[in-house]
Formats: C-alpha cells, sequence, structure tokens
C-alpha cells in the first residue's frame, strides 16, 4: 500500500494511459479485422487482456534497472551479506519484483476487467494466482540478464531486442489461431512462450477462452509453462548470482 | 571509560592464506590472521590495503581466489549460509535501499536477521535514540546528511548484536561527541559477548578501541599485537621532555646513558633535554631519583608515547598519509 501511495501519480498516469491505449488503439485495431474472421467481434476484449499482460512484462522487466542501481549504490554488498541463502536472496528478489509490478499494473487489471468482464471466479482466480507467478518470473529473468552482463547500456540494448522478439512472438496480439493460419513454424515458437501462457491464461480466465491456444490442456499446459519458466529463471539466476557477484565486485 | 573484560584467547576467525585477485592487482594477498572470541580487532592500514576486501571474503560478500577462511566453526567458501548467520557489517559507505525512512532500513534489517516483531520494534527504537535519530526516523534517507546515514549504518549491527561485528570506518563524518557515543557502544557490544572486527584508517581510534590490531599494507599483514606492544616495539619510540632547574652535568648525563632503556639524549639546551626510551612508564621514576641524586631539582617533565601512526612509519617507512596517496586505486 505504502509503494502504491508512494508511485500513485505514475500509477494514475499509467491507467490513463492504459485506459487511453484500449479506447482509441484497441477500438480502432479491432475495427481493422476482417469482419468475415471467427473472432473479429471481440478482438477488442482480446487485444485489452494482451495489453495488460504486456503491461505486467515490461513492469517486472524494471527490476533488472534496479540492479544497476543497487550496483552504483554498494547496496549489492549488503545483500550479499545478509543471513539468508543465496536462494532465497534472489527469490526474494523476484517475488519483490513480481509484487511491485502488480502494484503498478493492478489498476490496468481492473479497468480490464471493466471492459472484458468474468463470468467464472474459480477460472479467474486460477488465471490471477498464475499471473504473479509470470510477474515473478519475467523478475527473475530480468535479474539474471542484468546480472550475467553487468552493464546498464547493454542491458538496455538486450530487453529492449528481447522485448521486440519474446512480445510479437507471443499470441498478446495475435490469436493462435490466425498465428497458425499464417505460419505454422510462427505459431509454434510461439506456444512456448511465457507471454502467450500468460495471455492465454488470462484470457481463459476472464471467460474468452475460444480464442486461445488450440491446445485442449489448457489452462495445464499454461500453468506449467509458466512454472517451468519461474523455476527455470530462479535457478539460473541464484547460479549466475553466485558466479558473478560473489567472483569478485560488480564490473 | 573503558569496561574490564574477561580475554579469552580463543580463535574466532582464523585465516589460512586469504588470497584476492582482481586480475593483476593482488588486494590480499596470502593472508594469516587469528582473531580471538569476544576482543575489538582493530585492522589497520590506508585505503588500498586491502583490508575492506578481507572483510568482504570473511563475510562471504566476495570469494577468495585462494586460501581460505574459518569464521566460528565454518569455513568461508564451504559453508557460507552458516558464516551469514554469525555475522553483521557495518559497511564504510552506508548501503540503505533507496525509498526508505530510518525506521524502514532498520526494521527491515532486523526481520531479515530473524529478530520478533516485538524485540525488532524495541530495539530499533532504542538504537535509534542511541544514535540521536529517532527524531529523524520517519525522513527520507535522501534527505539525510553523511553522517546521518552513516549512524544508521552503524545502527543496523547494533540492532542485530552479531557474534561477530564487522565495523568499517564506524565514525567516518561523524562528529567528535558522536563519535564518543558510538565509541561507547561498540565497546558495549564487545561486553555483551560480540567479537569485533574494526577496520579502520583512523589510528587513533583503533588505538582507543582495540584490544589488538593488525596492521595491513599492500594486501599483506606487516604486524600484529596489542597497541601497547606495538608501540612498545619501536625502539627509543617513547619521548620524554625535561626542563631541570640547573645546567646539567656530564656526570648526569653519563649516568642517564647506563639505562638499557635510554635510547639516545638530545641536549636542547643546558637545562632542557630530549630523551628516546622504551617502557616509558617504569623508567621515568628512576630518571627523576637519578637527577634528585645529581642534586638537579626537575621543573617540568613532559611524557609522550608513540602513536600508532608512528608504529605503522616504522614498519612500512611511509607515513598513513604517504601510504593512502601511493596505495590509493
Amino acid at each position: 500500500m505504502r509503494l502504491f501511495l508512494q508511485y500513485k501519480f505514475l500509477i494514475i498516469l499509467r491507467a490513463i494511459w492504459f485506459a487511453a491505449q484500449i479506447a482509441f488503439f484497441g477500438i480502432i485495431a479491432s475495427r481493422m479485422i476482417d469482419p468475415k474472421l471467427p473472432l473479429a467481434d471481440i478482438y477488442f476484449e482480446y487485444y485489452v487482456a494482451g495489453v495488460v499482460i504486456m503491461m505486467l512484462y515490461s513492469t517486472s522487466v524494471f527490476i533488472g534497472y534496479d540492479i544497476f542501481e543497487e550496483a552504483e549504490h554498494g547496496v549489492f554488498e549488503y545483500l550479499l551479506s545478509l543471513p539468508v541463502s543465496r536462494r532465497e536472496l534472489v527469490l526474494g528478489r523476484s517475488i519483490g519484483g513480481g509484487i511491485r509490478s502488480f502494484v503498478f499494473v493492478g489498476p490496468l487489471i481492473v479497468i480490464a476487467l471493466f471492459v472484458i468482464g468474468f463470468t467464472n471466479p474459480l477460472n479467474f482466480l486460477i488465471a490471477f494466482l498464475a499471473l504473479f507467478l509470470f510477474a515473478f518470473g519475467v523478475s527473475g529473468m530480468s535479474i539474471t540478464i542484468a546480472v550475467a552482463i553487468k552493464s546498464p547500456d547493454r542491458f538496455d540494448i538486450l530487453m529492449g531486442a528481447f522485448n521486440a522478439f519474446i512480445v510479437r512472438l507471443s499470441t498478446a496480439m495475435y490469436p493462435q489461431a490466425i498465428l497458425q493460419k499464417t505460419s505454422q513454424a510462427y505459431a509454434a515458437l510461439a506456444q512456448f512462450n511465457p507471454i502467450t501462457f500468460a495471455s492465454d491464461l488470462f484470457r481463459w480466465g476472464t471467460g474468452i477462452e475460444q480464442y486461445l491456444t488450440m491446445d485442449p490442456t489448457m489452462p495445464l499446459a499454461a500453468i506449467i509453462g509458466l512454472v517451468i519458466f519461474f523455476f527455470t529463471f530462479t535457478f539460473i539466476g541464484v547460479t549466475i548470482y553466485e558466479k558473478r557477484l560473489e567472483g569478485g565486485g560488480w564490473q | 571509560m573503558e569496561t574490564k573484560r574477561r580475554r579469552v584467547a580463543v580463535s574466532i576467525i582464523r585465516t589460512v592464506d586469504l588470497t584476492k585477485r582482481f586480475e593483476d592487482l593482488v588486494a590480499v594477498d596470502h593472508l594469516k590472521l587469528n582473531i580471538e572470541d569476544g576482543e575489538i580487532f582493530g585492522l589497520l592500514g590506508p585505503n588500498g590495503a586491502g583490508k575492506t576486501t578481507t572483510v568482504f571474503m570473511l563475510t562471504t560478500v566476495i570469494k577468495p581466489t585462494e586460501g581460505t577462511a574459518i569464521v566460528g566453526e565454518f569455513d568461508v567458501r564451504k559453508n557460507p549460509n552458516d558464516v551469514r548467520k554469525l555475522i553483521g557489517i557495518c559497511f564504510q559507505e552506508p548501503k540503505i535501499l533507496w525509498v526508505s525512512t530510518p525506521w524502514d532500513v532498520l526494521n527491515w534489517h532486523a526481520k531479515v536477521c530473524g529478530l520478533s516483531t516485538q524485540e525488532r520494534k524495541r530495539r530499533v527504537k532504542k538504537v535509534l535514540e542511541d544514535v540521536n535519530m529517532w527524531d529523524y526516523r520517519r525522513k527520507n534517507v535522501h534527505g539525510l546528511s553523511g553522517g546521518m546515514r552513516k549512524r544508521v549504518e552503524v545502527a543496523k549491527v547494533l540492532i542485530q548484536r552479531p557474534k561477530i561485528a564487522f565495523i568499517d570506518e564506524p565514525t567516518a563524518q561523524i562528529d567528535v561527541v558522536g563519535k564518543h557515543k558510538i565509541w561507547n557502544m561498540i565497546r558495549e557490544l564487545r561486553d555483551e559477548g560480540s567479537t569485533i572486527i574494526l577496520a579502520t584508517n583512523e589510528l587513533y581510534e583503533a588505538d582507543v578501541l582495540s584490544d589488538r590490531v593488525g596492521i595491513m599494507h599492500k594486501g599483506k599483514l606487516l604486524v600484529c599485537d596489542t597497541p601497547k606492544t606495538l608501540k612498545d616495539s619501536i625502539p627509543g619510540g617513547d619521548i620524554i621532555e625535561i626542563r631541570l632547574e640547573k645546567e646539567v652535568t656530564p656526570k648526569a648525563l653519563k649516568d642517564l646513558k647506563k639505562f638499557q632503556e635510554v635510547v639516545d639524549i638530545v641536549t636542547v639546551s643546558p637545562q632542557n633535554l630530549r630523551i628516546n626510551l622504551n617502557k616509558v612508564e617504569e623508567v621515568v621514576p628512576q630518571i627523576m631519583k637519578l637527577f634528585l641524586k645529581n642534586n638537579l631539582p626537575i621543573m617540568s617533565i613532559n611524557m609522550s608515547e608513540p602513536s600508532l601512526d608512528d608504529v605503522f612509519a616504522h614498519y612500512t617507512g611511509l607515513t598513513i598519509e604517504e601510504a593512502q596517496q601511493k596505495g590509493a586505486p
């Protein structure tokens, strides 16, 4: 709550930007869809859900930038000297980063739910919890990359490229059904993307599941995908933390 | 006032050829060090001597390149998690999470160190009051002066009360009154059972606080003992200046030279002598007796002991300032 109040103006501005994004671009984009396509009638809702996940991704990535600020202020040494294991430390940072991004994106989720609505509270709860795992995993990934490359400039460039790659190559904006009709390879790659898992789960939670992946095992596959994503980057994060930081200084 | 305490010569930290290299730079070079349980150990040296790197290795912040250290019963390489449960650090530069108040910083630190909610609140309040930061507890750390931030940094260790406390430059940027207060708190921490490793280039601070000191230079440990023994180890390090009522006689000078402890006598003027000697506190009564016996009443006597600066200069051939300039990275 204190974090929310501390950044209230930033969060309010972000919410206004989001509302404008979906009100203008979302409506325009949904009207550009060929009405003969099976999902044209609710592409707007699909788009809103996708934007929420993209926002959650981009705010979760931000923890990586914090790493450089902490390095500059020497907070690393302090954290490394605390009576906690490296695993707990990385996990704590990932979870902290994830929760913070939820604080930032929370109002956007509320707006999205107002626009999309949801019919099954249990489904939505499951999806919502899975999104936490997604945010923690993205934070862990961001920390891992930041610590591994140790350069804010390179991190910025890499995350820009990574962002372009991972967001475009997902079902955040483009439904899997359309991707499959366009390119089998593209669709196959998009299927194993954490943003796809998160977007599909969010849509499943809000009840627009007919536009999800063609995978009939949804939501289990997406949840398993997010669990693997989270644990992979936590494990890699711990290893990198030990090797890169304890090896001797930051740069 | 220094509190009397029981000295227990049990080693709590032992380094075995502890070495750290950063590419071509050997920051710490095969360090062999024993620190006893319950003592305040002053680790001295100019900037760049390897003190902070040593502290970082002993606290598992960085890994040694060669050798190892046993902290408590645990090897820093093999059991770093166990080592971290024993230690607490006050860093040279205050390490503060950048969006918090002093209360938040200390409360969070105490929480991570495993203190219960009630105990945490009690200790945070007491220590904030002790370091005169209670009135500033809700201020943003960005708005605090360097000295205030340093006090918050010191407060972390005082709240944690670790078995082994590493304190790097505890009174840097702190005013004279604050310094004495923090020194007393460090002594209290030691008296409550903590072992304190004090890394500093403030030699006076090390002298008044430390039970033993180790002097580091260019990554190596030059000497290690009590401040008094180290000061006594300088030949003729003590100086007495004597002003006599009459002119000194050749016989008195001859008798004076017979003292084993006397290293050098300078006749500044016929009535003023400057004597370089060892163990001044033991010899002065005998010297006074000698002058009286020679019918030379003493008008005034001024004694000065060597400082740790002199010890450093004796072992390195450099003053601490010169070493600082040469060794600074």
